[in-house]
């Protein structure tokens, strides 16, 4: 019995390796993603500098939205550095926290949007994504008026920043540390499993997010079903953000694992054709006795994809989801 | 199996056992539950360097566990809700009683010692109705049920002693939760948390709850100063309420303060602190989140101070210069000024909680 643990810690050491590819995971899946979301913001924030117009930057800031939903479930790292994550995408906003924020500022004309720095301590709530989606979507806000602009100017200007500042730190940093997991010296994974089981438990949780909270908050319950809680309804993006998100799950797999994956490629090729065949980009079928089923059934090939990664990538990298990360009590 | 040379060896053991000490147990620090890599449980004795002291194997998953105060011995409980408390032999990790529950109760995780070491309090639920007992052993006499309290609360977590004291305080976490595999939540729209201070005769001393707009924040668990100072652990079950407080501190006769971080770190915790603990020298206490991979520390006023990232940590404890953690990555590290170290990585995956033995 006293060699038990060692025989394990051997045993593990040979299981996983061969099949993992953690360089190709950070080269061509995270470092090209951030990078996206970097140009994109930054073109979004530099089109906002020219015109407040909500028509010419509903492109900008989709193509922004489109490149935030590659890498949105990777929540480890700079990008969670003082709350990024939070702040590019405050969502779900369960108490209306983004139009209070939103229209407490245009309300006091508040001076801190002419001040980048300040702009910094405004509440996550009213900065990011999600406050844009109501500045150049929703009829309470008007973008082009002379306050209002200077906010949304202020807000693309902020993403932007962060945007920028966590691709940078990729660059600069963090895609070694992480490429060099378990290397002497490295602080932030102690051992080369440690940096895959980074990214497993961020594939699985991204999943589990999108069947949920994308799909699970508009369904809601049959007798209460919550089309007015889909994610960026505004903007029509819910269920492009959810097939965004599967694309990029299985991009995310497929960069990762260096081996064959029947089960998982089936069953993230089943989820993304079932969204393709929804004609309701917000999701208001839920509300409908018998379209609901559809949206049911999204869900469920969406955790049928969590069930296929969970017994077929896991066992191929030789971890396993985070023990209290996913549990409670 | 048993010869004349091992038997008097035996015999002699037996004999000396109510004179050892935690010295000779080889002085573990800490005591740790963990999940092994072919799935099985098992409790580990940590020495201040994270080595492990010794390892006994537990029949289902467990929690937290309670050193007695003299004695090498510590009672590890099952998680909630458990039916199992093993008595331990902290020297060399043999069970010497098995605590026996009365029917229709179920341990909820967590325990704590007299002073004199001789009454075993236990954080029990009624499980027909959910309503919180406090169940007295008798440690003198094979941990003899010697009789319970109400713990004036639904959903009791952690309990401890007062330092230098025999009152003791109990979170009741307000959740009424269901005997299924899921624990599936009950009362979620009513649930009313407390915090309730107890003599050791069970009179109620002092109950303390929340605004009613915080109804939702469980208060799970605890952590003392020496000086009386009792530092308590929320969860949120409001969905997405990332900004509540987490942090409660309280002296008794006092109002408690709850204490959060700056929005930005505050959200990484994601509504959930998972276990807390003061530092070596008192002045700082720590939270962890293992959902968001984060320990937060804020001194004993309330001020948060820092935000160490490791992923998985749930484990928390005081250490000579700040704080020990353990993780679900197997990691053992040791938290100082401001970072983190690696002390030990085990292949386990550390279970919720960290216990500091008293020595």
């Amino acid at each position: 019995m006293k060699h038990f643990p060692a025989l394990i810690a051997a045993l593990a050491l040979t299981a996983s390796p061969a099949l993992a590819d953690l360089a190709h995971a950070v080269d061509d899946y995270i470092l090209p993603g951030y990078a996206a979301f970097a140009d994109t913001t930054a073109a979004l924030s530099d089109a906002a500098a020219d015109s407040c117009e909500p028509d010419t930057l509903k492109s900008d800031w989709n193509a922004a939205f489109d490149a935030w939903m590659g890498v949105s479930h990777l929540r480890f790292g700079p990008v969670e550095d003082e709350g990024r994550s939070v702040i590019i995408a405050f969502w779900p906003d369960a108490k209306g926290m983004t139009p209070k924020g939103l229209s407490r500022l245009i309300a006091d004309e508040d001076p801190i949007v002419k001040d980048p720095k300040a702009f910094k301590d405004v509440s996550v709530a009213a900065r990011g994504l999600f406050a844009l989606e109501f500045l150049l979507y929703d009829d309470q806000f008007d973008a082009t008026a002379p306050y209002t602009c200077d906010l949304v100017r202020a807000v693309t200007a902020d993403l932007a920043d962060i945007a920028g500042k966590v691709s940078d730190a990729w660059k600069d940093g963090y895609a070694e540390t992480l490429r060099t997991a378990g290397a002497p010296g490295n602080t932030t994974y102690l051992t080369r499993e440690e940096g895959l089981q980074v990214l497993y438990t961020n594939l699985v949780a991204g999943l589990e997010f999108t069947a949920n909270e994308r799909l699970g908050r508009p369904l809601g319950t049959f007798d209460s079903p919550r089309p007015n809680r889909a994610e960026a309804r505004r903007s029509e993006r819910s269920l492009r953000n959810v097939t965004l998100s599967i694309n990029a799950l299985q991009n995310l797999t497929d960069t990762l694992v260096d081996a064959p994956l029947p089960a998982t490629d089936a069953a993230f090729a089943a989820a993304a054709s079932t969204a393709a065949e929804l004609n309701d980009p917000t999701f208001d079928m839920v509300s409908d006795v018998s379209d609901r089923l559809k949206v049911e059934i999204l869900q469920q090939k969406v955790k049928a994809a969590e069930v296929a990664v969970l017994s077929e990538v896991g066992p191929a990298l030789g971890v396993s989801k985070g023990f209290n990360a996913g549990d409670g009590d | 199996m048993a010869t004349r040379r091992t038997f008097l060896t035996s015999l002699l053991a037996a004999s000396a056992l109510p004179t050892l000490t935690w010295a000779d147990a080889g002085n573990p620090r800490y005591l740790a539950a963990a999940r092994e890599p072919d799935g099985s449980y098992a409790l580990f004795g940590l020495g201040t360097s994270g080595q492990d002291t010794f390892r006994v194997p537990l029949p289902a998953r467990g929690h937290a566990a309670a050193g007695h105060p003299h004695k090498p011995l510590a009672v590890a409980f099952a998680r909630r809700p458990g039916t199992y408390a093993l008595v331990i032999d902290c020297a060399d990790g043999h069970v010497l009683h098995e605590l026996s529950l009365p029917e229709g109760r179920r341990f909820n995780g967590h325990g704590a010692f007299s002073a004199a070491g001789d009454v075993l309090y236990t954080s029990e639920i009624d499980a027909a109705s959910g309503q919180g007992v406090i169940g007295l052993w008798d440690a003198t006499r094979a941990y003899r049920r010697t009789g319970e309290w109400a713990s004036q609360g639904i959903g009791p977590h952690e309990i401890a002693r007062l330092p230098g004291s025999d009152d003791l305080v109990i979170a009741n976490g307000g959740i009424r939760t269901a005997l299924d595999d899921e624990r599936t939540k009950l009362n979620l729209d009513t649930m009313m948390p407390n915090l309730s201070y107890f003599s050791a005769s069970g009179e109620l001393l002092e109950q303390i709850t929340l605004a009613p707009e915080l109804h939702q924040n469980s208060i799970r668990h605890l952590a003392l100063q020496s000086d009386g100072l009792v530092a308590f652990a929320m969860q949120t079950q409001e969905a997405g309420d990332v900004f509540t407080p987490l942090l409660g501190l309280h002296r008794r006769g006092s109002a408690p303060i709850l204490a959060s971080a700056p929005e930005p770190q505050q959200m990484r915790m994601q509504g959930y602190a998972g276990s807390i603990a003061f530092s070596g020298n008192g002045a700082q206490v720590a939270l962890t989140s293992p959902h968001g991979g984060v320990l937060s520390v804020f001194d004993s006023n309330g001020t948060f101070q820092e935000m160490i990232s490791r992923a998985d940590v749930s484990g928390v404890g005081p250490a000579q210069s700040g704080f020990m953690t353990t993780d679900g990555l197997g990691g053992l590290c040791s938290v100082a000024d401001g970072a983190l170290s690696r002390l030990n990585t085990a292949p386990r995956a550390w279970d919720n909680h960290l216990v500091t033995l008293p020595v």
